[in-house]
């Protein structure tokens, strides 16, 4: 079983935070000053679990989580659940066939927070290909970038996305495939793995009403889980 | 003074990164034969001043860095992550104490790209510490690296000269104060009274108990 995957699909809570690294001063009179340092900029997902898991139903879950522990890393995807793959959908206009044609510029495709597509499919001019918050995911890469402005087709052979961060891949990008929405896949990893107990609820009768003993499971805590860039 | 057209003006917003560079000298007296490590807080591998600045170096802090409108002495440290070990391993399977330590700082436009930079630091490594932090499970290792200037070093130099030949030619070889302190290194000096002897005609007066002060050869008592 995928532990961080079935935090996903079954959290009641989810706090996104792509929040950069920065230094903030107010001066004397009042003026902002600032300061950024260009970090891989990494996905910060905190995920509230319901304490309503039985713990006979979750203990391939428990092992999952348990063997992942603080360190390992999961690559998760908010598709593969119906009632939550509207989060991430893809908002532009092309089907998956025509964006499966499209491929990175080369040379230097995606340098900085440019990213420069090609092979884009004959439709019209005003037809969207991203809108803001879309993600991108390069090749097979599972580390998404989000398209910070509406593009449009134009009549060029190539289309500028701007990124929310910089290019963190380390491997060359040029002429790769892109995937968009929510098939894009992030590399978590849950520094504070919270522990579980079990406390009183969850009996189940078997036929002929048979008590089963069981409990339910309380997390000690939220699911923060920090994207692993280490590998990128 | 440092002309920084990065933060001329005083722009707004101004988007940095640090970098790092340890060159360590593996043999006495071959610059040539070193071993460059790098670090970096950006977000990606950098090249300028012939060195590609390596993202993954565990950068975790730099200090400050004090520069003066004289020159003065300073000292600064770098943290480096020491998880993996091989950080460790560079400062105890590595001569890295006499290293040169070089700071730089990078500025970035909006698009995330590397336009400029300025050197920040360049000294001397003068020692190492090792910290491991260990609270409750959690476990964290720390390399701080820590540098004078050249100043300091230079304050702190110390140089002296033997009392023979070998010791004073090594600072000149045309040097001639020692040639002759061999021939005189068993004798013992009255000092302040008047001299005993002369270069050509032996002791002045006609001797003693102790010489006949005959003769031309020089002698000492």
């Amino acid at each position: 079983m995928a532990g961080l995957q079935t935090i996903i699909d079954n959290c009641n809570g989810m706090e996104i935070n792509r929040r950069k690294v920065v230094g903030i001063q107010i001066t004397r009179n009042e003026i902002p000053r600032v300061s950024t340092t260009p970090t891989k900029n990494p996905w910060k997902f905190s995920l509230d679990m319901p304490s309503s898991f039985s713990y006979s139903d979750a203990r391939q879950l428990m092992e999952a989580l348990d063997t992942l522990d603080r360190t390992g890393y999961e690559d998760i995807t908010f598709s593969n659940n119906a009632c939550l793959n509207w989060i991430f959908r893809y908002q532009g206009s092309l089907s998956q066939s025509q964006l499966a044609g499209i491929r990175v510029a080369s040379p230097n495709g995606f340098v900085g927070t440019t990213l420069t597509l090609t092979n884009l499919p004959a439709v019209a001019a005003n037809r969207v290909l991203f809108e803001a918050n879309d993600l991108i995911q390069i090749g097979s890469h599972p580390y998404p970038f989000t398209s910070t402005t509406q593009v449009l087709r134009g009549t060029g052979s190539t289309v500028t996305v701007t990124t929310h961060r910089p290019n963190i891949i380390s491997t060359n990008v040029d002429n790769s495939a892109i995937t968009v929405g929510n098939a894009c896949q992030f590399r978590m990893f849950c520094p504070n793995m919270p522990v579980y107990k079990l406390i009183p609820g969850g009996t189940k009768y078997a036929a002929g009403g048979t008590r089963i003993s069981n409990a339910l499971i309380r997390w000690s805590d939220s699911f923060e889980l920090y994207e692993y860039v280490g590998t990128s | 003074m440092d002309n920084i057209p990065a933060v001329a003006n005083s722009p707004v917003q101004v988007n940095s990164a640090e970098f790092v560079k340890i060159t360590i000298y593996n043999e006495y007296g071959n610059t040539a034969n070193t071993t460059v490590f790098t670090a970096s807080s950006s977000y990606q591998d950098e090249t300028f001043d012939s060195t590609t600045f390596n993202a993954a170096g565990g950068l975790l802090s730099v200090g400050s860095q004090q520069k003066d409108i004289r020159v003065t002495s300073a000292d600064t440290t770098v943290a480096l992550s020491g998880i993996p070990n091989t950080t460790i391993s560079l400062v105890l399977g590595s001569k890295i104490r006499g290293s040169k330590l070089e700071i730089w700082r990078g500025f970035y436009n909006d698009q995330g790209e590397l336009t400029s930079n300025a050197k920040r630091f360049t000294g001397i490594i003068t020692g190492y510490n090792i910290e491991e932090d260990r609270q409750d499970l959690d476990d964290t290792f720390t390399v701080a690296v820590s540098a004078s200037n050249y100043k300091t070093v230079l304050e702190n130099r110390l140089a002296s000269r033997r009392t023979n030949p070998e010791s004073w030619e090594s600072f000149d070889p045309d040097d001639t104060s020692m040639t002759n302190i061999y021939s005189i290194a068993t004798q013992t000096f009255d000092f302040g009274k008047e001299p005993k002897y002369t270069s050509t005609g032996g002791r002045r007066g006609g001797g003693n108990s102790n010489n006949n002060g005959g003769g031309g050869r020089q002698q000492l008592k």
